[in-house]
């Protein structure tokens, strides 16, 4: 395991590079720059000017790529041109928080997917199957921001059960994380727990038809057996896929209901730097990001290897 | 006049006359305490005030800096940090001298060596560095005294040093040399200081006890005045969703809020625990012609485009009926204001832009309307410009990008646009001197040909700058408003309502171009 774990590292480096090169040249390529954010809507062309000049952005453009890559190989990623932090500490401020939305979103995702998937599949036919597929429907086609105000309207200013926004940190007060947490990771869990229950149901139904499943039936297992040791056991396989392209929704997702909710976190603050233009945010911004994405995705490649025996990353 | 307001240049300025009355009715805040949570409708980038000219930073910024001198309520200087100014009679020598006990929120006593530090500071890195252009140097006699020495005589100096568009805060001396946008944690004079900033989320504000008020005044002026922190902390949360903000003030989570949506504006006034606070003129909402690129670089052209338009129709899309009709480039309540050119302003005459385009011999060329959808209001004047021009026969087309983007091509380039949308609002509110700037070079923004000044347009300019008289420089801003006008270099639709809304349990509250948080309290 340890091998393997090396080995997708040392390959996730060109990765890392490449997606360093398009963010790059991506951010460039669209007009305008941080100057003109920085100086706000009523700058004067001077005022402008002397930002850009600050700034180094009158730099030739490939002495601007050599730095970057320069500074990317000492470990330094720059400092935001706007919050005048280092992206570093910008980004890992940042991160914690949309972790945790992002992990609580994750655990009501895995507990409404998992579980109306596997009564759909076990009710096939039922109106609880209907029922089950027709909620999952409507979780899959509510855009999250708008289920986010529907939520602040009836939660916050209808029964005033929850705040309208604004965030606590987990480490500062557990219960106001909650109840700061709780609508923001709804409104990104619905959307993805009807993903996961309609893909639960259609594995589940599949495996449930396999033979050694009726195997199993026949020597006389109780039912809870079969499906939890037999079935659902051989149904994570493609499950966990879909798990680990649900962390990235939701990370991705995160951009929309920061904004709705003012929770600092990484999406909010790569949208405010693509907005503005904040290239060392933006690049530094992505390539962490990225790099948390891919150790996502090579952890989901080490569970195929512990949930399958069969599974083998030797090449071979 | 409040006690401590410039009086006109050239004679000594005390702010000290008449005290002992002053004391006897100056500001004492009714109650103290509370955390005031202020919904603010745009992210900050920093709260580095010298390397920033956004509304958003100023907003936070002006509760926790001061300056030596700022503009009060009717936008009049005054002397803030200073207790006294002294012009010399050949108008080359300003002399300040500071207020005495005044600390930094460090503890540090302020002394005229961080005066000149902030100078230093600003000059080399403050967005608008300009201003000290015609200050040979300043230095420090004294650890009470700042005195400026000008290169040559410059009628307007201290207008322009008591701007707020983006001021030269005074700053502990050991900050003299942080770069741009470096100043992560401010420190100021002002009556609270910073406890924390989360860029994107909120900033935390808390009372600074060892704050100086200015006794030469009774009450809170504009950005100066005998200021008082009554809360104990004021946390700037940021909400840009405007259905959030409402959805805080109704729960009484935010006790005030800022840019409420018009939509919101009559149910919130059914609610009689919510106060509604409209600030006019807030902005004027502008388009400005490319005279360097076809068919705009006709003047017929242009006083076709001028006479087809209808601004209740452009103003009433772009604020969504919060507006006045304005004519020019200040507002009726300002001193400054002048209805010279009211003659060109809302022709709305379909048949005289028909004549005027006859006459340009217009052959259907395309006019590109450059706008963004960043700022609605910009998209939706544009929108109706649009259908307004084209009713009269004109080719208009629109190109949307984003707000960046549209500015960037506005500066750098006079192809493929006519007109760009923006909005002028701090400088507006500053003075016809601070709006007048953006219609010569280097910041002309009408794009002159060659990018050479109209020379009767630079002949106002200069003489609004250098005339001795005040009369003398508000007729030449009559005279540079009429040409501008009359020659369409600028298209201004109108005037903007900006609301706020607050608790009925907050006192004290009053618009203004921030919101100010000294005395301000919560009475229940």
């Amino acid at each position: 395991m340890g091998g393997i774990l090396v080995r997708r590292l040392l390959g996730a480096i060109p990765i890392l590079l490449l997606v360093s090169l398009i963010t790059f040249g991506m951010i460039h390529m669209i007009p305008g720059d941080p100057a003109v954010a920085i100086a706000g809507m009523s700058a004067t062309p001077e005022q402008i000017a002397n930002i850009r000049r600050d700034l180094g952005l009158d730099q030739p453009l490939l002495r601007q790529l050599w730095d970057w890559y320069a500074n990317l190989f000492r470990g330094d990623l720059g400092r935001s041109l706007l919050l005048g932090q280092p992206v570093v500490q910008a980004t890992m401020l940042r991160l914690p928080v949309t972790l945790a939305l992002s992990a609580y979103a994750l655990l009501l995702t895995l507990l409404i997917g998992l579980v109306t998937g596997i009564v759909a599949a076990l009710r096939q036919n039922t109106w609880i199957d209907q029922a089950a597929m027709v909620l999952a429907m409507i979780g899959i086609s509510l855009p999250s921001f708008y289920l986010g105000l529907l939520m602040i309207i009836v939660f916050a200013v209808g029964l005033r059960l929850l705040p309208t926004g604004g965030y606590i940190a987990l480490t500062e007060d557990p219960l106001g994380w909650l109840a700061t947490s709780t609508m923001p990771a709804v409104s990104l869990a619905l959307l993805l727990a009807g993903l996961l229950a309609r893909i639960t149901r259609s594995t589940m139904l599949e495996v449930l038809r396999q033979d050694y499943i009726r195997t199993a039936r026949a020597k006389g297992l109780p039912g809870r057996t079969v499906v939890v040791k037999h079935a659902l056991a051989n149904a994570l396989i493609p499950i966990t896929t879909v798990v680990g392209i649900i962390v990235s929704l939701l990370i991705s997702g995160s951009v929309v209901i920061e904004t709705l909710f003012s929770i600092p976190g990484i999406g909010q603050l790569l949208t405010q730097a693509v907005l503005n233009r904040d290239y060392p945010m933006v690049q530094g911004g992505l390539l962490i990001t990225t790099a948390l994405l891919v150790l996502v995705n090579i952890g989901v490649d080490l569970c195929y290897a512990w949930l399958d025996p069969r599974v083998h990353y030797d090449g071979a | 006049m409040s006690r401590g307001i410039l009086a006109p240049v050239g004679v000594v300025l005390s702010a000290a006359m008449s005290l002992a009355t002053a004391q006897a009715e100056q500001f004492k805040c009714p109650r103290t305490g509370g955390n005031f949570v202020f919904g603010q409708e745009a992210n900050i980038n920093t709260l580095d005030q010298m390397t920033s000219s956004t509304i958003s930073t100023r907003n936070i910024a002006m509760n926790i800096y001061e300056s030596l001198m700022t503009r009060d309520e009717n936008n009049h200087p005054i002397l803030e940090l200073a207790q006294a100014m002294n012009e010399a009679p050949d108008h080359l020598t300003y002399t300040f001298k500071l207020r005495q006990g005044v600390h930094f929120q460090n503890g540090k006593p302020l002394t005229s060596a961080d005066v000149v530090a902030s100078f230093d500071r600003y000059a080399k890195v403050g967005n608008q560095r300009s201003t000290l252009d015609n200050v040979d140097r300043w230095d420090a006699p004294d650890p009470a005294t700042f005195v400026i020495h000008m290169k040559r005589i410059q009628p307007t100096f201290i207008e322009a040093l008591s701007s707020f568009s983006v001021p030269i805060v005074i700053i502990p001396a050991e900050n003299r040399d942080v770069p741009a946008q470096q100043l992560t944690q401010p420190i100021g004079t002002g009556p609270y200081q910073l406890v924390e900033a989360i860029p994107g989320s909120a900033v935390k504000l808390k009372r600074f006890d060892g704050y100086q008020p200015n006794t030469s005044f009774q009450e809170r002026t504009g950005f100066g005045g005998y200021k008082q922190a009554c809360f104990d902390t004021v946390t700037f949360r940021i909400v840009t969703e405007p259905g959030a903000r409402v959805a805080g003030l109704r729960t009484g989570e935010l006790p005030g809020v800022e840019d409420v949506p018009s939509k919101s504006v009559a149910d919130l006034k059914q609610d009689a625990g919510i106060t509604i606070l409209p600030l006019k003129n807030w902005w004027i909402q502008i388009a400005s012609p490319n005279v360097s690129n076809p068919p705009t670089d006709k003047l017929l052209v242009r006083k076709a485009i001028q006479a087809a338009l209808d601004m209740d129709e452009i103003m009433d899309a772009a604020s969504d009926g919060n507006y006045q009709l304005n004519v020019g480039f200040q507002y009726p309540n300002q001193p400054d204001y002048t209805d010279a050119g009211k003659e060109t302003y809302n022709i709305h005459d379909p048949e005289l832009a028909k004549k005027y385009l006859a006459q340009a011999g217009y052959q259907g060329e395309p006019v590109v309307l450059l706008t963004n959808k960043d700022y609605p209001p910009m998209y939706n004047s544009a929108l109706v410009m649009q259908q307004q021009l084209q009713a009269v026969g004109i080719n208009a087309q629109m190109k949307v990008v984003d707000w960046p983007t549209s500015v960037q091509m506005s500066q750098n380039t006079t192809e493929g646009w006519n007109f760009f949308y923006t909005g002028w609002g701090t400088q507006p509110a500053l003075g016809a001197l601070a709006t007048m700037q953006f219609l010569v070079q280097p910041n002309a923004s009408y794009k002159p040909v060659g990018g050479k000044d109209d020379p009767d347009i630079l002949a106002a300019w200069n003489d609004m700058n250098t005339l001795p008289t005040p009369e003398g420089r508000q007729n030449a801003f009559a005279l540079m408003q009429k040409l501008v006008l009359e020659r369409v270099y600028a298209v201004p639709f109108g005037a903007f309502t900006k609301v706020q809304a607050v608790r009925s349990n907050v006192d004290g509250f009053v618009p203004f171009r921030i919101p100010r948080m000294s005395n301000v309290w919560f009475s229940h």
